[in-house]
């Protein structure tokens, strides 16, 4: 290394080209020291007083909730938002010198992927096992569901009857074509919910409902959910697949326009209905296992959790919370399927949408 | 060694995704071909249309007078300030509420055309200003017109310029990963990604990652064989200031509405979004706006030193040791720029991890070797036309070598350095992938907090940031005038 620096003074002559980067320089160092006090800050982190958070939730509302938790337990929790298949990456490749304590990820999938690549510890909670439901949590207690989202029809009643759906099945029927509109295969929520048909209603009328799917959607795939219900909106879809907190956000936000869409958007709720969750597990990294356990504990309670699916307009683990828009939309019957099952059945759900033509 | 720095983490990612020992076959998989072709004609289109857009634009600016042309030069700038992906989620959202579908690769096509043409503009007036000028004089003076002049004279001067700025744009758009994803319109970017998180399989990913990488060598190559082609020595460059043509008429108003309409839209599409959502303007996240614009800033200097600095030791090696050798290194050393950033981020994880790297040493050495090619590429094309017999006159004057770059490159190389160094710090303010995956607990910034409000569908939460990273973009352009005005 001395050599390498050596050369380096060699080569690069500091004192000629201060004129050149004197400003940029002078950031650098004045950066160093900065960098050298996150090294050091990265050191303290070994402290069992903090709980390091990778999440793919990123909501300023969460952070309150992080606040109480370190005012009820003198624990710090220091916060990562990301992307959740980064942040699995990224856990993956920094291994067992990883700092994450807790992760913290949406959609089925890729929680069982995470739990796959062994990123999970397993941890026993008596709290844990009586907040969350069973088929809401990992049977081998690697993660644990903290909210509850549901991915309902929603229906533009001038164009389309909503009595016509009644399952999800019926959304292949002949009279929708040209009326449905569907968000891309990337989404991990039709994934999901492919997943979950895959799991009621076995292989073959999946693939065949996928077909009907494909031929009843007659434009371009959307790649977000909100620009999908303005769509419905404005008639220029009758009916479509969307997270019921989209609606809820169009219909709480400030903006008239989006509110008088909204509001020409029915929700029916297919019986059953899909359901998906955010959940969060013990990294098998951690360093302090007990403190992102309580962490988790703390969020999955009735209480704080009501606070963390308030957040973005999500039902909380059990019923379906006091959020007054969520309870104008009604209540609806969830689907049995097990978060592990959808997870385990995501790979076939994907490659049989790809098959039918679902892009 | 500045090379190996840039080499390491790529060589030691495709080590590892190859010696992964998973069974899996090598291929392309399902929509490996599509997102090939989907990059393919994505570069073809935009390469063709920025060029044409921005060497029109560089040569009516640069070469001709028509009224608001100097402030119109400066505007030009502007669309470098605004990102891809924010030009995308701003005009589909904009769109949404009309009725309008924005998609597909028609859209796609134009709005990477507009966020990258400046980097063409930039580089070919540079090129028009300082080497065309008494050659075209000259043509001038044999009576030969504007529209001749440029097409046997101009263009063929600035065609390495342009190719430089071609390849640069293209490079964006090999890489550009929000917008593509927001649009539709299947990308290799996207497709290394997924291959590599989603379906966890790596070898997968480094396929198509060659297949990335080997689409930018060919850019890369053809830029420098353009460059070969048509050296020529000039220091003619601060002899005069006026143009050459004066445009009057129906011609002045056509140069105004070309030179108007990109750097407009580039700013009323976020613009006009922002004026019709404003009551959607969250306020609640505005304490935290200090914070992330303080990490944005700090970074992208920083980066910008680290990365200026790098990219001048290289080309001045380059030009005092022509060996082969080093000439291949130093353009291997631009490969940075074309891996995919999130590619670079793992393979940078991966390599840090157990040398216990401070996450933001990791950061700014990827910010370096990604962008180490935009400041590389202005330079070299600067220092080619400057010609050996400077050296040689400064060494021959007594001067060391110190000597020769303090008081005669650097001084000649100002205007490049410039460009090179606002061109790394714009590009760091709005970079995504790498700071997304590399940046330590708790140390968000704009870009970030840009996306991830946007991914989630939160489009008024992501308006202030997004300002923001606005205004740092026209700070940065607007610093940069009095080096365009002097030239």
């Amino acid at each position: 290394m001395a050599s390498i620096a050596a050369s380096m003074m060699k080569i690069w002559p500091f004192g000629t080209i201060r004129s050149l980067t004197l400003t940029t320089l002078g950031a650098s160092a004045l950066w160093a020291p900065m960098a050298m006090a996150q090294a050091a800050g990265a050191q303290a982190q070994s402290q069992p007083k903090e709980v390091n958070v990778y999440s793919g939730r990123h909501y300023n509302t969460d952070k309150v909730l992080y606040a109480e938790f370190t005012r009820r337990t003198g624990i710090r929790v220091n916060l990562l938002e990301g992307k959740d298949d980064e942040l699995i990456q990224r856990l993956k490749s920094e291994g067992s010198g990883s700092k994450a304590d807790l992760l913290v990820l949406v959609d089925a999938a890729r929680l069982v992927r995470a739990q796959q690549e062994n990123l999970f510890r397993p941890i026993s909670s008596r709290e844990l096992n009586k907040d969350v439901p069973a088929n809401l949590r990992d049977p081998g207690g690697r993660w644990y569901a903290l909210t509850r989202r549901a991915r309902p029809v929603m229906v533009n009643t001038t164009l389309v009857n909503p009595r016509l759906i009644r399952t999800y099945a019926d959304l292949a029927r002949p009279e929708l074509k040209g009326k449905l509109c569907l968000r891309n295969r990337a989404s991990v929520y039709n994934q999901s919910l492919v997943a979950d048909e895959l799991v009621r209603r076995g292989t073959q009328s999946t693939q065949l409902w996928l077909r009907g799917l494909v031929a009843n959607n007659q434009q371009p795939l959307f790649t977000s959910d909100t620009p999908m219900l303005r769509a419905v909106g404005q008639g220029q879809c009758g009916v479509t697949l969307a997270n019921q907190y989209y609606l809820a956000r169009l219909l709480q936000g400030d903006n008239s326009a989006d509110r008088a869409l909204a509001q020409k958007v029915r929700v029916v709720w297919p019986n059953p209905t899909h359901v998906n969750v955010t959940a969060g597990g013990v990294t098998r990294s951690s360093r302090n296992p007990d403190g992102a356990r309580r962490l988790l504990e703390f969020l999955a309670s009735p209480t704080s959790g009501e606070g963390y699916a308030e957040a973005n307009n999500e039902y909380p683990l059990r019923g379906w919370g006091n959020n007054p828009t969520l309870r104008s939309f009604g209540t609806f019957k969830a689907s049995p399927v097990s978060m592990e099952k959808l997870g385990q059945r995501n790979r076939e759900a994907v490659q049989l949408m790809t098959q039918a033509g679902w892009n | 060694m500045i090379c190996l720095l840039a080499l390491l983490p790529l060589l030691n990612l495709f080590r590892q995704a190859l010696l992964s020992g998973e069974a899996a076959p090598l291929a392309l998989g399902l929509n490996g071909a599509d997102q090939i072709r989907g990059t393919l004609v994505l570069v073809l289109g935009e390469g063709v249309s920025g060029a044409v857009l921005g060497t029109a634009i560089g040569w009516l600016t640069a070469m001709c007078r028509f009224p608001g042309r100097r402030w119109l030069r400066i505007a030009q700038l502007l669309p470098l300030a605004v990102p891809a992906y924010l030009l995308a989620a701003s005009l589909i959202d904009w769109g949404s509420y009309h009725g309008l579908r924005i998609h597909g690769i028609g859209w796609t096509i134009a709005l990477m055309t507009l966020a990258n043409y400046s980097y063409v503009v930039l580089l070919s007036t540079e090129s028009f200003g300082i080497s065309g000028r008494r050659l075209l004089e000259a043509s001038r003076s044999l009576g030969v017109g504007p529209w001749l002049s440029f097409f046997r004279v101009a263009l063929p001067i600035a065609l390495p310029a342009v190719g430089a700025g071609v390849a640069l744009s293209a490079m964006e758009v090999v890489n550009e990963l929000g917008a593509v994803r927001l649009l539709g319109v299947p990308s290799l970017s996207a497709g290394i990604l997924d291959r590599w998180q989603v379906d966890g399989d790596p070898r997968g990913a480094a396929l198509l990652s060659l297949v990335a990488l080997a689409i930018v060598g060919v850019l890369i190559a053809a830029e420098r064989q353009l460059r070969q082609r048509s050296r020529r020595w000039s220091l003619s460059g601060s002899s005069q200031q006026e143009p050459l043509w004066v445009l009057q008429g129906w011609r002045a108003g056509l140069a105004l509405l070309v030179c108007t309409v990109p750097p407009l839209a580039a700013l009323l599409i976020p613009g006009l979004w922002v004026l019709e959502g404003w009551q959607n303007l969250s306020t609640d996240a505005f304490g935290e706006l200090l914070p992330l614009a303080a990490r944005s800033l700090g970074l992208a200097l920083a980066a910008t030193g680290i990365t200026l600095a790098a990219a001048l030791l290289l080309a001045v090696v380059r030009r005092w040791c022509p060996r082969p050798a080093l000439q291949q290194l130093s353009f291997v050393a631009g490969l940075g720029y074309a891996v995919p950033g999130s590619v670079l981020a793992l393979g940078l994880v991966i390599l840090g991890g157990p040398l216990a790297l401070s996450p933001l040493l990791l950061l700014l050495w990827g910010y370096g070797d990604r962008f180490l090619a935009v400041s590389k590429q202005g330079l070299d094309a600067a220092f080619e036309r400057l010609p050996p017999s400077v050296d040689e006159a400064a060494i021959s004057l007594g001067q060391s070598w110190r000597g020769v770059l303090h008081r005669v490159h650097l001084p000649l190389l100002r205007g490049p350095l410039l460009v090179g160094g606002l061109l790394v710090f714009v590009d760091v303010v709005k970079e995504l992938p790498l700071t997304l995956s590399l940046r330590p607990f708790d140390f968000d910034t704009l870009a970030v907090r840009v996306f991830q409000y946007a991914s989630d569908e939160r489009v008024g939460a992501a308006m202030a940031p997004a300002l923001l990273i606005l205004l740092f973009g026209l700070i940065a352009a607007v610093a940069l005038i009095p080096s365009l005005e002097r030239r």
